[in-house]
């Protein structure tokens, strides 16, 4: 999951990195492929280089803001998403639904009696409306992938129906890109904005993956073959990012 | 303008011409030295009901020990603003010192989620960014600001935002209210007695916060001179008449670190985080770092210990743009 979404980070894009796996994701893919790739912060880092070991926990602090090019602050960072200058957000989320809408707010029927709580958008919203694109990590269970999420924290492509971001006055041209999870990769069809099967893990069945979900993506004729975490990337995933195996397996939740 | 759509969600609205007044008659003109211990600085300015905000984060360089002299003096009924927090909010509604949250981030553990499924703490959805852009807006002294975030979602409608046709383009446009909090608190690197203040390394909005509050305390690890605040002025964060308490809270931030003086205590954070969905174990460890000592001065001596204390500094090796 750590390899497939830092995959996904190209090299030279100014990318924003959310809390916890995605941070992972990033300093992977600078060692790899993407040494050019900006970092950004939603608390005001700019293109940090990470150091390594990485502590859990960190975001703020010195090792993770490491030899970063600029310290600004949060309205700074999310104008700079705003104003257009963002290629990729990375995301984690609780539910998501067939067009990309997602949830990490509550479940249940009647907002004002969640069944559960959780911690709400953080920055989520921002950076599923003002970055040009977005790519969502999620654990494959069927309880999260679901036809209508319970609650809308952050947009996705809404009911599906053409312009419906643009009808409602966000940014032109965005929305999520891409869906991670441990077996699979989805993306979004045109013109019907739903979610699409891309690729599935080696040694992972295309009915096992759709078994863990409530809805039906749609399946083209060609479903990639996801490569398993190669060499390299378990080298300095086990080497230099966490040798002490404390956060690998650990931090990927919700 | 019409208003297209209007959340539903509590807050409440600062009359700007009232806000000016006050920021005329209370906030002080002339340097006089604010130096206060903690305990006076809560017991002054924070006061049963107040809405509370903070900068920057749990982890790195947040007023942690104000948050517990807050808890340690039992307030009740506050208003908090979670635009960054994991911790803050979670160990205020576990000491049951919150009516309501304004949620950019609610918190970390699933205590905190709980007191929300029963009712007990109400909250107001917003987002990390919107929250800031609230508290930019209450620093301008204007009565909202426009984003493009919120827009098409249910954090919208259970927010207090309102969405318009912006005037201009025509397009759908979000406004954000104000806010002006009755008290920001802010850990900083350094200040002078009169609270000239110095933030290294990234933060959330120490500026817009202090800019914001109607009263601002401002902990400190080291306070310096004016001298020295006169020789870099580009240095500074926080101009002096913006605060209105200056706290000297050497490892204020703990179990946060403060970025080039020390490192934040994992250990903590792990015992932190264990008791975060126990009530009984959260009453435990608000007992052992809050209630049973009573100043940070004690937490530090009988809480965290010299030891330790000199471990977490050592641990702070990166210290380029941190002085």
């Amino acid at each position: 999951m750590i390899c497939q979404c830092a995959r996904l980070m190209e090299d030279g894009k100014i990318v924003f990195i959310g809390y916890g796996m995605p941070q992972i994701a990033a300093i992977l893919a600078q060692r790899l492929h993407a040494p050019r790739m900006i970092q950004l912060y939603e608390f005001g880092a700019v293109g940090p280089l990470p150091e390594t070991p990485f502590v859990r926990f960190t975001m703020g602090g010195p090792r993770n803001c490491y030899k970063s090019l600029a310290w600004t602050n949060m309205n700074t960072i999310f104008a700079q998403a705003q104003l257009g200058m963002v290629d990729l957000g990375v995301l984690g989320a609780t539910q998501i639904d067939q067009f990309g809408n997602i949830n990490s707010t509550m479940l249940g029927a009647d907002y004002t009696r969640p069944v559960k709580r959780f911690p709400g958008s953080g920055g989520a919203n921002e950076v599923l409306t003002q970055c040009w694109r977005t790519v969502i990590v999620i654990m494959h269970e069927r309880r999260r992938f679901v036809k209508r999420v319970d609650f809308v924290t952050s947009p996705g492509y809404l009911d599906g129906t053409p312009e419906a971001r643009e009808k409602a006055g966000l940014p032109r041209g965005t929305g999520p890109w891409r869906v991670v999870t441990s077996k699979a990769l989805y993306g979004f069809d045109e013109p019907s904005k739903r979610m699409s099967l891309l690729g599935v893990l080696r040694g992972v069945s295309k009915a096992e993956v759709l078994k863990e979900m409530e809805f039906e993506p749609l399946v083209g004729e060609k479903v990639e073959e996801l490569e398993p975490p190669t060499s390299g990337e378990l080298r300095v995933l086990r080497n230099e990012i966490d040798p002490t195996r404390a956060i690998i397996g650990k931090t990927v939740r919700s | 303008m019409d208003v297209l759509q209007a959340g539903i969600g509590e807050f409440t609205v600062e009359d700007p011409d009232e806000l000016r007044a006050f920021m005329r008659t209370e906030k002080r003109r002339e340097m006089v030295d604010k130096v206060v211990p903690e305990a006076e600085a809560v017991r002054r300015y924070v006061k049963d009901g107040d809405y509370v905000s903070f900068d920057f984060s749990s982890f790195t360089r947040g007023p942690a020990s104000l948050v517990r002299e807050i808890i340690r003096q039992r307030r009740q009924n506050l208003w908090f603003a979670a635009k960054f927090t994991l911790m803050e909010s979670t160990l205020l509604a576990a000491a049951g010192c919150l009516q309501g949250i304004d949620v950019g981030f609610l918190g970390l553990g699933s205590l905190i989620g709980k007191a929300v499924e029963d009712g007990r703490i109400k909250v107001t959805e917003w987002t990390n960014g919107t929250l800031t852009l609230r508290h930019l807006a209450g620093a301008m002294g204007v009565p909202f600001l426009p984003s493009r975030s919120l827009l098409a979602t249910d954090t919208l409608t259970y927010s207090g935002a309102k969405v318009v046709q912006d005037p201009f383009t025509g397009k759908p446009i979000a406004l954000v209210p104000a806010v002006n909090p009755d008290v920001g608190l802010v850990h900083v690197h350094q200040c002078d007695v009169y609270g000239n203040a110095r933030c290294f390394g990234p933060g959330v909005s120490p500026l817009e916060t202090a800019m914001a509050s109607k009263r601002t305390i401002i902990s400190t690890e080291e306070i310096i001179t004016t001298d020295d605040i006169r020789k870099e002025p580009s240095k500074t964060t926080i101009p002096y008449y913006l605060v209105d308490a200056v706290v000297y809270a050497p490892f204020g931030c703990l179990p946060g670190g403060a970025q080039g003086v020390y490192e934040m205590d994992t250990e903590h954070f792990l015992e932190y985080m264990a008791a975060s969905g126990d009530e009984q174990k959260m009453g435990a460890y608000l007992d052992k770092y809050i209630y049973s000592v009573s100043s940070h001065e004690e937490f530090l001596d009988k809480r965290v210990g010299v030891t330790r204390l000199m471990d977490l500094k050592r641990q702070a090796t990166i210290k380029e743009g941190y002085h």
